[in-house]
Order: structure tokens, then sequence, then C-alpha cells
């Protein structure tokens, strides 16, 4: 039985000082990782994990063969004309590059999970710029962290530990030099760590946009504030945010998934990111960035595989082995029902959209490529069971602060189970007929 | 009656833990609620055995309502799931997760299972 | 702390011990009884007295031992204990950073994470029964976790 530390493959933080106790056949205990990591390393003897690939038929799922699966798939996606492929978020880099190079051989029109999370705040960024840091420059310099309709505590539970509480080297007192600023409707469980000097605002639903636009006026003239606040957030408080986010020698804010949607025309991430600008041109020795909590543990990736090999990371559209432009989006591809087949790698849409887009998505011939089951498993056509990296496969992953992290190989996968990149590639070496 | 419904993320009510390690009773029982505060609890003269129908122009589902001192009065916050997805639409191709207006009326209705829910999506 | 509001904080250090705040908590532990303080018996302090023997009870007397628990159905393995215990900060170097400590633990480390919830080691190096003076009043465990799920109690 042998100890050593590994990197936890859990959620977007991907946090590498965790140790393993294991003698290279089964992972006996997990030291230093929170609930959800812990579920991550348990999924290996889940109960209800796939392992034998699986077809649909007369309405019912039977197990069967490799070969016929994929001569299945392979009939599947011969007889469609305008194929969809979406999901990418939890493989690694290298699964990523060739699941754009089966896009490319069959025409398909691609997408990944951080167009409706991450990646929409680097797609903002283009028009404003944006100020990034990394977990390690928080660790040790930051004295001011604000939480933007964000939920660390359930989204990412160790963050607010490394950020928060730990002692860098230049803030050696730890907790009682930084300043916590909560903004969100709803009292969640990150309002558990307030101290005496902490603030937590309660702002009115979907109003963050006037509490952005106060802040810049008042950014550029002397103080002035209103006698009644705005949003629900009263004179003092307001005027004390503004004191901190002009007055902070090194700051972040994360934002979360209550400031990506309003129900508003306006654009609220452009205007933050304008804020942000702002901020760090009249400052004179701070500065303030911006980070954006993300789920899946390679949603980063994604964005820098697609942005360096096309400049675009939405709406891929591939006609004639290269990249055509299109207005589209995966939202009204789906809606408007322009779509005749769908592979699925690594995530679950079924669960996760609005039922009006399941309903379409369900009516299509469906494959999916993932390590354990879902609601998507009991509807989909065709299923390949694959190996769950970070634990039974290595591959590169990006960390939400777009830092690059090798991941390694712990334990052996079970018999005949490939990883995705495997699978990807039977696939399209299947459909060029070698 | 009109409330405002919000769907957050939370560690206990997990859907990726109960389709991995649980079955079709505990995915019903822990996925399948909502949380109010205790005035509107006792404004709307619920009981143990009562449940909620949530309705909306996207769709229609009955949940298990819980209480909660901390939320405020006027909203439901529910778990992310297949149920709470029941609600949630599109508008101006944006997908449309928080900050959700529906009407409610106490119904003694059960909560479906995930067969149920797949059956009536397929309709 | 309830019962130092009731003694006369005058630091006097006529009951042996080097402030009221110290008598205080040897009180809460059993290990002195209320007439060990001789000003509280004259006749200015009679309520106070009233107070003290009324809120202790039939526990006045008794040795208590300290018990830290650690509620296992509210905790999520967040790591905030095991990083802000000045224990685990002055003998594993990692916790000082957020990171976790080295595996086998160290022989003063008090809490662990283990299969994603906070576990305690050992409890006799904990600073509320080692330390003297103001270090005695640690409570850090108990007030800076998010959940609620670390309570110290005296039985």
């Amino acid at each position: 039985m042998s100890s050593k530390r590994v990197t936890c493959s859990g959620c977007a933080l991907l946090c590498d000082d965790i140790i393993v106790k294991s003698d290279g056949l089964y992972i006996d205990e997990v030291l230093g990782a929170c609930l959800k990591g812990k579920e991550r390393f348990d999924q290996v003897t889940a109960k209800n994990r796939i392992i034998n690939p699986q077809i649909k038929k007369n309405g019912e799922l039977e197990k069967v063969p490799f070969n016929e699966a994929l001569n299945e798939a392979v009939n599947i996606i011969k007889n469609s004309s305008r194929p969809l492929l979406y999901g990418f978020s939890t493989v690694s880099c290298e699964a990523q590059l060739k699941g754009i190079e089966l896009a490319k051989v069959i025409n398909g029109f691609m997408d990944s999970n951080s167009v409706i999370c991450q990646g929409r705040v680097l797609n903002k960024s283009k028009e404003t710029g944006i100020t990034l840091t990394t977990i390690t420059e928080i660790i040790n310099k930051a004295d001011l962290l604000i939480l933007w309709g964000a939920n660390a505590a359930e989204s990412i539970p160790r963050l607010l530990n490394k950020a928060l509480f730990s002692r860098g080297k230049f803030r050696m007192t730890g907790r009682e030099i930084k300043t916590l600023i909560v903004i969100d409707p709803v009292k969640t469980a990150s309002f558990g760590v307030m101290g005496v000097r902490d603030i937590a605002l309660q702002i009115e639903t979907g109003k963050d946009i006037d509490l952005i636009r106060v802040l810049k006026e008042e950014c550029c003239k002397a103080d002035s504030i209103q006698d009644n606040g705005v949003a629900g957030i009263d004179k003092d408080d307001l005027k004390r945010l503004l004191l901190h986010l002009t007055g902070a020698e090194n700051g972040v804010i994360f934002i979360g998934q209550g400031l990506l949607r309003p129900q508003t025309r306006e654009d609220v991430i452009k205007e933050l990111l304008e804020l942000v600008q702002l901020i760090n041109v009249k400052q004179q020795k701070g500065r303030i960035s911006v980070l954006m909590l993300g789920g899946h543990y390679n949603m980063a990736g994604f964005d820098h595989v697609a942005l360096s090999t096309f400049g675009k990371n939405h709406s891929l559209q591939f006609s004639n082995n290269c990249l055509i432009e299109t207005s589209e989006t995966i939202v009204s591809k789906i809606e408007k029902e322009d779509f005749d087949c769908s592979i699925i790698v690594g995530t679950d849409p079924v669960s996760h959209f609005p039922s009006i887009l399941s309903k379409k998505l369900m009516k299509q011939p469906l494959i999916l490529i993932d390590n354990k089951q879902s609601a998507t498993s009991y509807v989909a056509d065709v299923i390949f069971p694959s190996a769950i990296t970070g634990i039974e496969c290595g591959g590169l992953a990006y960390r939400i602060d777009h830092v690059p992290i090798e991941l390694k190989k712990i334990i052996n996968p079970p018999t005949n189970v490939d990883n995705d990149e495997k699978i990807l590639n039977k696939i399209i070496n299947a459909l060029r007929g070698v | 009656m009109d409330m405002i419904v919000n769907t957050i993320r939370m560690i206990a009510y997990d859907q990726v833990r109960e389709y991995s390690f649980g079955d079709n009773n505990s995915l019903k029982e822990k996925l399948g609620i909502g949380f109010i505060n205790p005035e509107d609890f006792k404004k709307l003269n619920l009981k143990s055995s009562l449940n909620l129908r949530l309705t909306n122009n996207f769709g229609s589902v009955v949940i298990k309502p819980k209480e909660d001192k901390d939320v405020p009065i006027g909203t439901i916050i529910i778990p992310v799931s297949i149920w709470a997805n029941q609600i949630t639409g599109i508008e101006n191709d944006e997908l449309v997760y928080k900050n959700i207006r529906v009407s409610i009326e106490v119904t003694s209705d059960s909560v479906l299972g995930l067969k149920d829910i797949l059956n009536s999506i397929n309709e | 702390m309830e019962l130092y509001k009731f003694l006369p904080k005058t630091n006097c250090k006529k009951c042996g011990k080097p402030t009221c705040m110290a008598f205080a908590l040897d009180l809460l532990q059993g290990k002195v009884k209320v007439d060990d303080c001789t000003p509280l018996l004259e006749l200015k302090y009679k309520k106070d007295y009233d107070k003290l023997k009324e809120l202790l009870g039939a526990d006045e007397g008794k040795e208590k031992e300290l018990r830290i628990d650690v509620d296992t159905d509210l905790c999520d393995g967040c790591g905030i204990c095991v990083t802000v215990c000045p224990v685990n900060a002055r003998y594993c170097p990692p916790t000082l950073s957020g990171k976790a400590p080295d595996y086998p633990p160290e022989k003063h480390q008090l809490f662990q994470i283990k299969g994603g919830k906070c576990e305690l080691l050992a409890i006799k190096y904990c600073r509320r029964i080692e330390a003297q003076g103001r270090e005695r009043e640690c409570r850090v465990c108990e007030t800076y976790c998010p959940r609620d799920a670390v309570k110290i109690d005296y039985v």
C-alpha cells in the first residue's frame, strides 16, 4: 500500500495536493479532498456505472459487443447530413482535438458547455479587455474578495479555504487582513464565513445592472450618492463598497451564474468589465481582476484549444474541411430542429437544458460517449462507455485561472473500456473505411 | 397566486450523486423539492401530505415543499435537476434559469418519477 | 463567556489564578468552586454569587473534559478547520497556504479530511488544554466553519 500526491478532477479548481492510498488495483483512501472530489473517486465503483456498449432495440437498451455498436453509430452518421456535436468539457484536451477532427470529417456543427458558461466572458472581453489573475497570486497577495452572483461554498467548496483563510507570503496574518463582500439576492451558504469587517449585500433580483451603472458614475465624479440607495442597498453600504473597490491593493471579483442570466436585454458582463477597466485606470497603486467560476474540470480547455486553432470558441460549423461563418448558436439550432443526429460527449443535456430543448433533442438519433449513468443514457440510441480521466487515464486540463495541469493515471480501467480519445479515433477510422 | 422561482446548485441535493449511487425512489425524494419561507407555508395552508403544482408558459411540474427561514418571502428555491427544468425556458435565444415567474396551486397529486417525466417530455 | 460577567473582574489574584478570565475557565471545567473567590462572599456581590450558584447548579466542582464534536451530516469537506487551527499551522507547513497536510499525520495534527468529511485525530494538543493565558480561549474552528458543523463542549 503506497500513498502519493495526485490531482483531483472533481471540479474546475484541480487541487494538486490530494493524497491517495492505493495498491495499483483499487483506491483505498482519499485524504484532503472535499465531498465533490471524493464522489469523483467513488465513480470507479459506482453501483449504476455503465461498462458495456449498448444499442436501443425495440425500445429497450441491450448490451452488445463493441464492433456492433460501432457499426450502428457509423450507419446513423452516414444517413444524416446535418450532425450536431455537443459537450467536450469533461474530457482531456487531446480528446477535444480528436472531436474537432471528427466534426471536420462529417461536416458537423460543434459547440461545448462553455458557450452557456465561462466562454461568454472571454467573448465579451474582446471588446473591452480583461485583467486575469492566478490562484497563487490570490493566496499570496489579495486583500479584497468579492463574490458577485456566485455561490462558492456550494459549487467549489475549497475555494474559500485557499483564497480567504490561507497565509500567503505577503499576507501572513491570513483572515484578519482580507475583506470579503458577498452580493447575492438569496442568503446562501457563502454568507456563513462573514466576519466583523465584511459586508453582506442582499441585492434585489435582476437589478445588478443598476448597481454597476451607479458605481461607474461615482468613479468619475465626487461623492453625491442618492439618499435612498439603489437596488435595495442603502447609501452607507454603497459608500463602503466604493471605498473598498478604489482603495484595494489587490482585489478579485468572482463572477457566477447569477450574473449571466438576466431577463433583460442589457449586457451585464460588458458593463462589469468596463467598470473594472475604469477602476484600474484610476487607481495608482493597486488593481482589480476578474475570475469566472465554472463547473466542469476542463471547460477552459476547450476555449484554449478552439481559440488557438481557429480564433473562435463557439458555433464551429464545418463544410468541406474548413470553418465557415454562421450566426446560429446551439440553442437556435436545436430550437429550429436544424439537425438530424447528435453526438454527445461527457455531458447530460436532457437534465441540464430546459424541457423545450430536450424534447427536440430526443426526437432525433442520439449517440452518447460517457462514463456514468444519467438521464441522457435512458433515451440514447447508442452508448459507448469510457474511462474516467484523471484516475483511469491521463490527459491535459486547464484550471479556472487558465493554467494547464497534467492529469496522471492511478489505476487501470475495467477490461475493454477505452478512453474518449481512442473511441473517437475508432469512429473516425471506421468512417474513412480504414 | 404568483411567485418567483430561482434554481441554485446545492451539494446536499446533487443530481450526479443520485444518478450514480441512488435509485428511482431516492432521485424523486431528493430532487423533486422546493424551499419556501415558513410564512408562505402558513399562508397557503400547506401540510406535510400536500404538494405544489407550478405552471407557466414553458410547462408545469409538481414538487414537494419544505420550510427554510433564509428564503425571502414570495420566492421558491429549487435545486438544479430535470424537475426544475420543466419550467425553465428560452427567451431571445438565451437560456432562462433564474427569476422565473410561475403561478402556484396546492394539490394532492404526487411527484413524478424519472421514467414518467421522460415520457411526458416525449409527448 | 457568561460566567465571566458575574465575577468581580478586578484580577486581585486572591484565588491563586493570574486573571478573572482564567478563574472563569477553570470554574467551567470544574477545577475550582465558586467559594474559592473570596471577594464574592462579601455583601455587595451577593446577587452575582447567587446567580453563579444557579448557573452552575449541581455541576459545580465536577471535573469536566473538553469534547469537540463534528457533525458529519453538515460537513462538506472544505478544509477550513485544518487551515485555521493554530496547532496545525505551527507543526504542518503545507497548511499555511491552504494545502492538505502530509501523510502519515504528524503527532500534533488535530484535524484531517478523510473521505470528504472532517475527522478529529487527537485532542490532547488543542490550545484549550495546553496553553496558558489568552490562548486558552481559542475557538477558531467553531467560529469559522461555514456550515456550523464543529461544536466545542465540556462534559
